[in-house]
């Protein structure tokens, strides 16, 4: 049956709205501070075959990964799932997850007795057991210390709460009152997504319904073939290490091979190196989900994501590499690392296929998250986000001096150190951009962060130090790489040192610096317009001597103009030694 | 000073083209005045509108101007200004060691998929972002003296580099501003006394980001909007007004000119604020107190909810990309108007918004060059706007350009027939606006339903009645000067004067009674204030509000503070659980912030009457129009607003064409005329997606 143009517009921009009202709910109703501040959750709906349709409301590495929890649900649950059910699931292995603290409630859209729909909630719980508090546990080796795993599970039957299912999960956490609010909400907003959608499938009938989601995946899938057809044919390579496994310093390599074709691309990480000892192995789904934020963030930000956009994409993932580790790996910290890698090689791969969109490299995180008594002896747990690294350059914009994880492409509010003074037994000394850290490019990569803060209290550290041995803002088309990440500890009263990359440490009062990393530099620097280096000299991000050295770009001696002749002079002879 | 009753109130809306004067004489009459604005010295324009006003009136200048009890501007000077990049050149006084909080901006980016565009540019560049040692710590106290010889040499820079106007935000400062105040003494000292704005001051709330933020975006208006202020108010005032000039604040209260000097920041939400006072204007013909605003003008669509005959105001506020603290009345802004840009996207779906053809080109029918169609193209082309000149004979809409580009533009690309494509174009705005009006209610816990829609602007009264249906509301009102609502707002809006601090305290007895002194002392800084503006006694109202959370939450909900601990934390508890759908009946509660609105009562604004129907409505003439429930065309009676009287009924589907709008019903709608000639819409049943 067709379905009328206005009223595929109509329904992708109703589908839009209703996964955001379900954030809505889920923000109005939820009780942890992860929801209610961060936001670390999304709402999607997937059609009746579990082909995700709208995930308008939520966060950029849960985009498109959807889907493939809920194919596993019909899987588990083939010819058995009726109205007033509601599923559960979180295992990256067994149920189509992303990472093992991300639980995802469904609940099928029933409209005259059929299924027609599924309305999703994915958000990242406060507590799932396993060896640390609160999901992140650095030390593990495998998943079973990461937490409990949950296939498929009918957690609603038939309008019913099972509750001695909803017993055994609260038990399982070590913030149950927190668990049992959040569920709640996650449910509550299910439930006002499915009213929504099964008025809509009403409204136009379900055939009819049914021919304009195809219609919405088939338009995503057009404008994202579109895109690809503007690339040249051919096979692009890119790669990205990280330099240790959480626990020594050793290289572990990313490879992959994009092969465009004609409005379609092959991405296949072949070469990549074996799944880790440590957390930061990339599963099925994780892998997915980076690829699509690469793909996503270097095309037009206007092409709609949902999974018709992908489907012009086919991945090959070598079994039991670090990109599609085997069961029982451990994987929680996979939406930031190696999604940061993963992402920076799809970036390098089709910056080659296209260089004026191509991305330099985003630094990768430096800092630790603390845990302690405050003065009250009430616990807290603060993460240093004050020292987040910065962004890279594109062309046409410097990277951003200091941005949140590039798994969301920066989309987190760094905190006011007031604030975080009034909340944490903190005293900050300092939060400004570092000199010379960005990578040169004729747009320059963001400057990384001087971080300096007094730690009141004796505290546990959690240190995530992915950035502080090598440069991890790589430059492009000649611009160049970010500074390295320096992470320092000094006890009252004690010599500072350099704590390892990941682990653990207990430690009395100490101040904690960071100068977090640099984004890469995009184009040759000595291209750069002489009065943006004039700019970053007087705002004191670019030394004079970088500004000649890197930029050939010489200032008068009151440092207040460019000398145009001398900076014509240094960039010619350049030119002929380049 | 005096606001006199029984005198007339003229309201001046200073636009980028054109100045609106909307005044009410002392019979309760409106009269409207346009004349082309003088961006140079807007100042002309103001008085060459009230001179033409004299003139309709059969007055000269002064005689008028003698006999106006209420002068308010709403002038966009400030938010200009901001919009333009035109403010002053600004220096910033940080503290040692956070001097870029500015432009780290927190991070905040509105759509992260979009990295490629970059931030507006900082307002202070970090050159002139100057470190001065100095530390107060997390409860207030000084940790470190000021370092006298930091801020002398900022001073230099500063006078060095032709700084005009200087912010200062010191770490901490919220919980104690001597710092702050120590550093303005010394640049006086040093000669720069004219401009110098204090975060402490102008936005006390804890976070460095917004409070910085706020002073910086003030220093970088106060000389493009004060000089002009005063100066205008100086001529009004020579020219014979007695009263003081009024100017609308964010937060939707007048405050003068004296008033906000230290603060025109107030300013910058000025104009679509005045919806307030509008909506306080109409609520007793309503005969509602929970309304809600659509304003559609010619690019976009302002969402106003007001609950219980309350607007809530927030804290935050952004223009331009730049983040201010400051009251504000909290209004949702989405990219749907009357110039609403629609076409086919490169996947061969239908798009409407959110980009705007603005002035120039405008709609493709204006035929000033616009070839993709815009939504009063779509409404042209449906036969629900006439062809030819319009709006008192400032346009002219041309039939045949928007068939044409709604032809090639749409209908071509997507296989449809003409009058299917305009359609679909209304229909997909007219979702925007739904998905707007739903987003404000139900992100505050507020069934839309349940709400009167107030359908306003040039462009509203066209959509109001299909987007109160989408909605599931029984009624939409149509003010007869929707296209003047906002003017007429501000005619209406009383003065309104809101101070504050910040504080960390528990909900306990002890610990409210030991703010009391503050209050005390937060209510003579008002009462001052508003004495100033002519307010005092039985005119004015003080209300005590404290922002509460529970412990370990990061937003505060304003609660008033009336009656004991308990009848506190019971109101907390109820905006809390409509809010956020749950109560903690054991987690303790804490104060933020303390408030003292007040208020200056304006006399209310008693509109004349239009005479009541002695015969049946008449329809001018009747047309072909595009209707939504039968998919095609029918005749439909076109009504001229001025030969409706009170107590007069129409059946939909209608149109009446108004001097400012032109509203449009349905089939099984029902229109009256209430007795100050507006009109009220009780919504048949009829079924449609959106």
């Amino acid at each position: 049956m067709s379905v009328d143009p206005v009223t595929i517009a109509l329904v992708q921009n109703r589908l839009d709205h209703i996964a955001r009202q379900m954030g809505w709910v889920m923000l109005r109703t939820s009780k942890s501070p992860i929801f209610s501040q961060s936001h670390d959750f999304s709402c999607f709906i997937a059609d009746g075959k579990g082909q995700l349709l709208s995930q308008a409301d939520g966060i950029l590495i849960h985009t498109g990964g959807g889907g493939f929890a809920v194919r596993a649900l019909l899987k588990a649950f083939d010819g058995r799932i009726r109205e007033g059910d509601v599923f559960l699931s979180s295992d990256p292995y067994a149920a189509g997850g992303n990472h093992l603290p991300d639980w995802v409630i469904f609940r099928p859209v029933f409209v005259r007795g059929a299924c027609v729909a599924f309305v999703c909630n994915r958000a990242h719980q406060s507590d799932i057991g396993g060896g640390a508090a609160g999901t992140y546990n650095a030390a593990a080796t495998d998943i079973f210390q990461e937490g409990i795993r949950l296939p498929p599970l009918k957690l609603v039957d038939g309008g019913e709460v099972r509750d001695d299912l909803w017993q055994l999960l609260l038990l399982n956490s070590r913030t149950p009152h927190l668990l049992d609010g959040d569920l709640r909400a996650m449910v509550g907003s299910t439930k006002i997504g499915a009213q929504r959608v099964a008025a809509l499938v009403e409204e136009i009938g379900a055939e009819a319904a049914n021919t304009a989601f195809d219609a919405v995946l088939d338009h995503a899938e057009r404008r994202m073939r579109q895109a690809l057809r503007g690339l040249p044919p051919g096979t692009y390579r890119g790669a990205e290490r990280t330099d240790n496994d959480c626990f020594e310093s050793k290289d572990i390599w990313i490879r992959v091979a994009i092969t465009i074709g004609d409005g379609e691309a092959t991405v296949d990480f072949t070469g990549s190196d074996p799944q880790m000892k440590g957390f930061k192995n990339s599963t099925f789904v994780n892998t997915h989900a980076a690829v699509y934020v690469a793909f996503g963030s270097f095309f037009e930000p206007s092409i709609p994501k949902n999974e018709g956009t992908y489907r012009c994409l086919r991945f090959v993932l070598p079994e039991g590499s670090i990109v599609n580790p085997r069961p029982p790996a451990p994987q929680t910290m996979s939406t930031v690392l190696p999604s940061h890698e993963i992402i920076h090689a799809c970036w390098v791969a089709l910056g080659q296929a296209d260089a004026a969109r191509s991305c330099a490299g985003w630094g990768k995180i430096t800092h630790a998250s603390i845990a302690g008594k405050d003065e009250q002896d009430r616990t807290f747990v603060m993460y240093h986000w004050g020292a987040l690294p910065a962004a890279g350059a594109v062309a046409g914009r410097d990277g951003f001096n200091q941005t949140g994880h590039l798994n969301t492409l920066g989309h987190l509010m760094i905190p006011n150190a007031e604030a975080y003074e009034q909340l944490y037994p903190v005293r900050f000394v300092r939060q400004e951009f570092r000199r010379d850290g960005g990578g040169a490019g004729e747009f320059r990569g963001g400057t990384g962060i001087d971080y300096e803060v007094e730690v009141e209290a004796s505290a546990e550290y959690s240190f995530r130090g992915e950035g502080a041995r090598n440069p991890t803002g790589y430059g492009i088309g000649g611009g160049k790489e970010g500074a390295v990440g320096i992470m320092t500890v000094a006890e009252q009263g004690e010599n500072s040192f350099e704590p390892p990359q990941f682990g653990i440490a207990h430690l009395g009062p100490a101040r904690f610096a960071v100068a977090s990393p640099g984004g890469g530099g995009w184009g040759d620097p000595l291209t750069r317009d002489p009065s943006r280096v004039l700019r970053d000299v007087r705002d004191d991000v670019v030394s004079v001597d970088a500004a000649r050295a890197l930029y050939g770009v010489v200032l008068n001696a009151d440092g207040l103009a460019v000398d145009a002749a001398a900076t014509a002079a240094e960039r010619a002879a350049r030119g002929r030694t380049a | 000073m005096s606001t006199e009753t029984g005198g007339w109130r003229i309201g001046v809306d200073v636009g980028g083209t054109f100045t609106d004067l909307v005044a009410c004489d002392p019979c309760g009459a409106i009269h409207a005045v346009k004349v082309p604005s003088v961006p140079d010295d807007p100042a002309v324009g103001v008085l060459d509108a009230v001179e033409r006003m004299a003139g309709a009136a059969g007055m000269d200048l002064g005689a008028l101007l003698r006999k106006c009890s209420v002068f308010v501007h709403g002038s966009t000077v400030a938010t200009n200004a901001v919009l333009e990049g035109k403010g002053a050149k600004v220096g910033l006084v940080v503290t040692d060691g956070f001097r870029d909080s500015l432009e780290i901006r927190r991070g905040i980016r509105d759509n992260p998929w979009d990295h490629r565009t970059p931030y507006p540019s900082v307002m202070v560049p970090r050159y002139l972002r100057r470190p001065v040692k100095e530390r107060i710590d997390r409860r207030g106290r000084a940790v470190t003296p000021l370092d006298h010889a930091d801020v002398e040499a900022a001073a230099d820079f500063f006078s060095r580099e032709g700084v005009e106007s200087i912010a200062v935000c010191l770490f901490n400062s919220f919980a104690e501003g001597a710092h702050e105040r120590a550093v303005a003494d010394l640049l006086r000292a040093k000669g720069l006394d004219r401009w110098i704005t204090l975060s402490s001051e102008v936005a006390p709330v804890a976070g460095e980001y917004e409070r910085g933020s706020t002073a910086v975006v003030n220093a970088y208006v106060a000389p493009r909007a004060i000089p002009y202020l005063a100066v205008l108010a100086r001529r009004l005032r020579e020219l014979g007004l007695r009263s003081p000039l009024l100017l609308v604040q964010s937060n939707g209260g007048v405050l003068g000119i004296d008033q906000i000097r230290d603060r025109p920041a107030v300013l910058v939400l000025s104009g679509p604020a005045a919806g307030v006072g509008a909506l306080d204007l109409y609520r007793p013909a309503i005969g509602a107190d929970d309304l809600v605003l659509m304003e559609i003008g010619g690019t976009s669509c302002d969402v106003t909810l007001m609950a219980g005959g309350e607007v809530a105001l927030t804290d935050s506020l952004e223009i331009g990309g730049y983040h201010l603290s400051i009251p504000s009345v909290e209004i949702h802004t989405v990219g749907a108007g009357g110039g609403t840009v629609s076409g086919v996207d490169p996947g061969g779906l239908l798009f409407a918004g959110p980009r705007g053809a603005g002035a120039r080109p405008g709609p493709a029918c204006y035929g000033l060059g616009g070839e993709e169609p815009t939504v009063t193209d779509a409404q042209l082309v449906l036969g629900r706007l006439a062809p030819g000149l319009q709006a008192g004979g400032t346009v002219k809409l041309d039939l045949e350009r928007a068939r044409d580009a709604v032809r090639r533009r749409v209908a071509e690309p997507l296989g449809l027939d003409l009058d299917s494509a305009a359609a679909g174009i209304v229909r997909l705005v007219e979702q925007h606006l739904l998905h707007a009006v739903e987003r404000v209610s139900l992100q505050r816990g507020y069934d839309p339903r349940r709400f009167v829609l107030v359908a306003a602007g040039g462009a509203g009264p066209i959509h109001g009645v299909s987007v109160g249906r989408l909605l599931g509301c029984r009624r939409v009102y149509i003010p007869r000067l929707a296209g003047a609502f906002c003017a007429l707002g501000m005619l209406h809006a009383d003065v309104r004067h809101d101070v504050g601090k910040a504080v960390r305290t528990p909900l306990a007895e002890d610990a409210v009674a030991a703010l009391d002194d503050s209050f005390r002392e937060l209510e003579r800084t008002v009462t001052r204030r508003l004495a100033e503006t002519g307010f005092s006694g039985e005119r004015t109202r003080l209300d005590r509000i404290l922002d509460l959370r529970y412990a370990g939450q990061q937003t505060s909900i304003p609660v008033p503070c009336v009656g004991g601990v308990d009848a506190i934390r019971s109101a907390f508890e109820a905006r809390h659980a409509r809010q956020y759908g749950h109560i903690q009946p054991d987690g303790g509660i804490e104060a933020t912030a303390m408030r003292v609105f007040g208020v200056g009562k304006m006399e209310p604004l008693n509109l004349a009457r239009v005479p009541a129907a002695e015969s049946l409505p008449q329809p001018r003439i009747v047309r072909q129009v595009y209707l939504e429930e039968i998919r095609g065309r029918a005749d439909t009676p076109i009504f001229d607003a001025r030969n409706l009287g009170g107590g007069h009924r129409i059946a939909g589907p209608a149109i009446v064409e108004a001097e400012t709008t032109t509203l449009f019903i349905g089939p099984g709608d029902v229109l009256s005329v209430d007795g100050a000639g507006n009109f009220s819409v009780e919504l048949g049943e009829a079924k449609r997606v959106g």
